[in-house]
């Protein structure tokens, strides 16, 4: 086992997944530090100091940022540049100096939007907020990332492309797509780093829902269901459960994502037929969604006995549990009369965190623990550390999203009542007041999710710090025997 | 290579194919209740897009059938169309029953006077109920939820005390056209003597602690041109309403915070303060010109504020 990890530490691009590996928890550490933070200011106000910089509007794209581009970006850098050699047997394409591009690209156009967010640089346009110059430095990033994975599976040594593959290529063509429409503008001028989107008025709030639901259908769903058909199988060490479901969810999914942007726009300015046209391609997402849960949670069978002993499966069906609970609540919330209740409340802030913190950050969780320890030859410093991680993470999940459905469906219910003589029950500022507590909980949800972090990143440093120490030990005990 | 692979554990079967080693994929059927699931959504679509607006056309789009709504134009003649956002909402405004409700209680308020609203109970308890949202919405932003205000910067409303009237009148004055309070700054006027002379005499007005002889020399300014304050405060410092001018002699501060101050140069100081500032203030426009509350809307607010400050509504 040693020995083939040994070959295949020649034989593939490692140091390029190592680098986005390790970046990743850096940027997971970040921006969920920032997400407790702005969370806490929140439910109590006063941590805004009154210092600009650091107020919930300018931390707030820097949390979003942090997570989804610096964490989840670098997670599926790492893991499609790991899977595609991997499945394909072959060394990833672009030299050394092709990949090392992509990360510095990426990491230091992520920094630099993230810092500019804190003096106000903003597009103003929800999880697209990057100033131009750094959408152009993005899309050469991207088209980079394009040629490597593309070449990468040219040059395979398999007679057929494995499904993961097939999830991360929609993923980088659809971002790809999005990234460029969404950002059309044109800059006041050379040296202003302001600029003026092509669209306006419901075009304008249109695109940019395209652009932000499909983020999460293909950036944080379609990318993530490759990470889990590569490292669920593997973990459990048994076959995919249905290869025909495979292909139907996957085209399906591909097809239908793309129409449900709108269901963000419900009871606004848009035409009626576009939020019927978007809630009901919400509708029938859901079962597409299921199939990628059901051929997850299914190729455990047979080796179910693993969830009481190994927690890197606990991480994977859990995060596959709380896909298929997210992707069921997120149809139902696209219903318009749902809609009316939910829209504009924290229940829209829990669904996608359901989304992001249980089944991305999880699913992502487990492949770094799957991956790192064999990225250096070696094993985890700690199982039970991961246990902890474990832990941690679905108490904090839980308590998170628990805390937003009593916020925002109470605030929707609040919001709509009537007294006995017709009037609206509450103001808006008694809504307000209610959510306090739940606020509360949820800031504390989310710190529990981020002490996982931290344990997991002592974990792989001591993990990678032993790794380092034995690499003279056994090389020499190589050359002895 | 590809040469399916018969599991022992499940009898099902693999594709043949092998990826890093060791994975590789059964071919199992598609699970069953999931087809039969993916269908059924694939049947709520459809009805879906029959009843409701949905597929574009040219220049069109499919309007839905069997689901039209009937509501009245704003000319008053009854139109029936294809389900709409807008027509669910004029029709939900004419025919749900709390809007119906609201809009009675709305047209009796409004027909009625300050007079007999107080003396209706039914009539009050609306005032109370509407006037809390209107109060939320419209005036705690400044005046606080409670309607305490800050002092130095907002009016206090519940201490029956009014700086431009406290009357149905005044208050629906202020609320429809907004006020500006102002008063100068005596900064290049006075000395650092008169100043001084000016704030010992004001705290006399209502009792506080000051030097008496000081103060003899400010009530002379105060009273005479060299200050001028009586214009506005009047000789007896009882203020006036015309002018928005504060009453000094009632022992409510509302912008110099005397109250809050503990020592009695504390207090001089936050009297020489605003002598030396000026006052300068302003209450945006409610009505027409401004945030366009209705007639009905500014009458229900102004019974609501009359009943607040008489602790009526107080919560």
């Amino acid at each position: 086992m040693a020995h083939s990890a040994a070959l295949s530490s020649e034989q593939y691009n490692y140091e390029i997944v190592k680098k986005f590996a390790i970046a990743s928890i850096f940027w997971g550490i970040l921006g969920m530090s920032a997400g407790v933070y702005i969370a806490s200011e929140l439910a109590w106000p006063f941590l805004n100091f009154d210092i600009a910089q650091i107020t919930f509007g300018r931390l707030r794209p820097l949390h979003t940022s942090g997570v989804i581009f610096g964490f989840g970006g670098n997670a599926l850098f790492a893991t499609s540049y790991y899977v595609v050699q991997r499945t394909c047997q072959a060394r990833l394409a672009g030299g050394t100096f092709w990949p090392n591009f992509t990360f510095w690209g990426w990491n230091l156009s992520v920094l630099i939007a993230g810092v500019l967010y804190l003096f106000g640089y903003t597009q103003g346009r929800e999880y697209a907020e990057p100033v131009w110059f750094i959408d152009i430095a993005i899309t050469v990033v991207w088209v980079v990332y394009f040629l490597i994975f593309t070449i990468t599976l040219i040059k395979r040594n398999q007679p057929h492309i494995y499904v993961a593959n097939w999830f991360y290529m929609s993923f980088i063509l659809a971002t790809a797509l999005l990234h460029i429409f969404n950002n059309l503008a044109v800059p006041v001028s050379f040296t202003s780093l302001e600029s003026y989107s092509l669209f306006s008025g419901a075009q304008d709030a249109m695109t940019q829902w395209w652009y932000g639901h499909n983020a999460v259908g293909f950036f944080l769903t379609a990318a993530f269901l490759g990470m889990m058909y590569y490292f669920v199988p593997k973990q459990a060490g048994r076959p995919v459960y249905s290869y025909r479901l495979s292909i139907i969810h996957f085209w399906a999914l591909s097809f239908m994502y793309m129409w449900v942007g709108t269901h963000h726009l419900h009871w606004t300015a848009i035409p009626d037929w576009t939020s019927t046209l978007a809630a009901t391609f919400s509708i029938l997402l859901l079962m597409p969604s299921w199939g990628g849960m059901i051929n997850g949670i299914m190729t455990l069978s047979g080796a179910w006995d693993k969830l009481r002993t190994d927690p890197i499966m606990m991480f994977m069906i859990t995060a596959l549990s709380f896909y298929g609970m997210s992707t069921f609540e997120g149809p139902m919330m696209s219903l318009k009369s749902v809609n009316a209740l939910s829209h504009y409340t924290d229940w829209t802030v829990g669904h996608v965190h359901s989304g992001a913190l249980g089944w991305v950050a999880m699913i992502s969780i487990a492949s770094f623990y799957h991956m790192i320890p064999r990225l250096w030859n070696t094993t985890l410093y700690s199982t039970q550390l991961v246990y902890t991680h474990f832990f941690l993470a679905t108490i904090g999940t839980i308590l998170y999203i628990t805390a937003l459905w009593v916020s925002g469906i109470g605030q929707g219910l609040m919001l709509r009542a009537f007294d006995e003589y017709g009037n609206l029950a509450y103001t808006f500022v008694e809504t307000v007041a209610f959510m306090h507590g739940p606020l509360v909980a949820r800031a504390v949800g989310g710190l529990f999710f981020l002490s996982g972090m931290f344990v997991m990143a002592y974990n792989i440093y001591m993990t990678i710090t032993r790794a380092k120490q034995e690499e003279p030990v056994s090389a020499t005990a190589a050359a002895q025997a | 290579m590809a040469t399916p692979v018969k599991d022992p554990l499940t009898g099902a079967e693999t594709t043949g194919h092998v990826w890093d080693d060791t994975l590789q994929e059964f071919n199992n059927p598609l699970p069953r209740w999931w087809l039969w699931t993916f269908y059924g959504t694939i049947i709520f679509a459809i009805v879906y897009w029959i009843m409701y607006p949905a597929w574009p056309m040219f220049d069109s789009y499919t309007k839905g059938i069997g689901n039209n709504i009937t509501y009245k134009t704003d000319a008053g003649e009854e139109k029936s169309t294809h389900w709409n956002m807008r027509a669910l909402l004029a029709n939900e405004m004419q025919t749900g029953e709390p809007a119906l409700k609201q809009k009675a209680y709305l047209d009796k308020v409004g027909a009625a006077s300050y007079e007999q609203i107080a003396a209706d109970p039914d009539m009050s308890a609306f005032v109370r109920s509407y006037g809390v949202g209107m109060f939320g919405d419209n005036c705690a932003a400044c005046h606080q939820a409670g309607g305490q205000g800050v002092v130095g910067q907002f009016p206090n409303l519940v201490d029956d005390d009014w700086l431009w009237g406290g009357d149905t009148t005044a208050i629906e004055t202020t609320i429809r056209g907004g006020r500006m309070g102002y008063m100068p700054a005596y900064s290049k006027t006075f000395s650092p003597d008169q100043l001084n002379q000016v704030a010992n005499y004001v705290l006399t007005l209502s009792g506080q602690p000051a030097d008496a002889a000081a103060a003899a020399e400010g009530q002379k300014i105060f009273q005479g041109e060299t200050g001028g304050c009586y214009m506005c405060h009047t000789k007896e410092g009882k203020g006036m309403h015309a002018q928005g001018a504060a009453n000094l002699t009632d022992k409510v501060w509302t912008i110099a915070n005397v109250d809050a101050a503990t020592t009695p140069e504390a207090k001089l100081e936050a009297v020489k303060a605003v002598i030396h500032n000026g006052v300068n203030r302003k209450m945006p426009v409610f009505g027409k010109e401004g945030r366009n509350l209705s007639d009905t809307e500014i009458k229900v607010l102004t019974a609501y504020l009359q009943q607040m400050s008489a602790g009526v509504a107080a919560k």
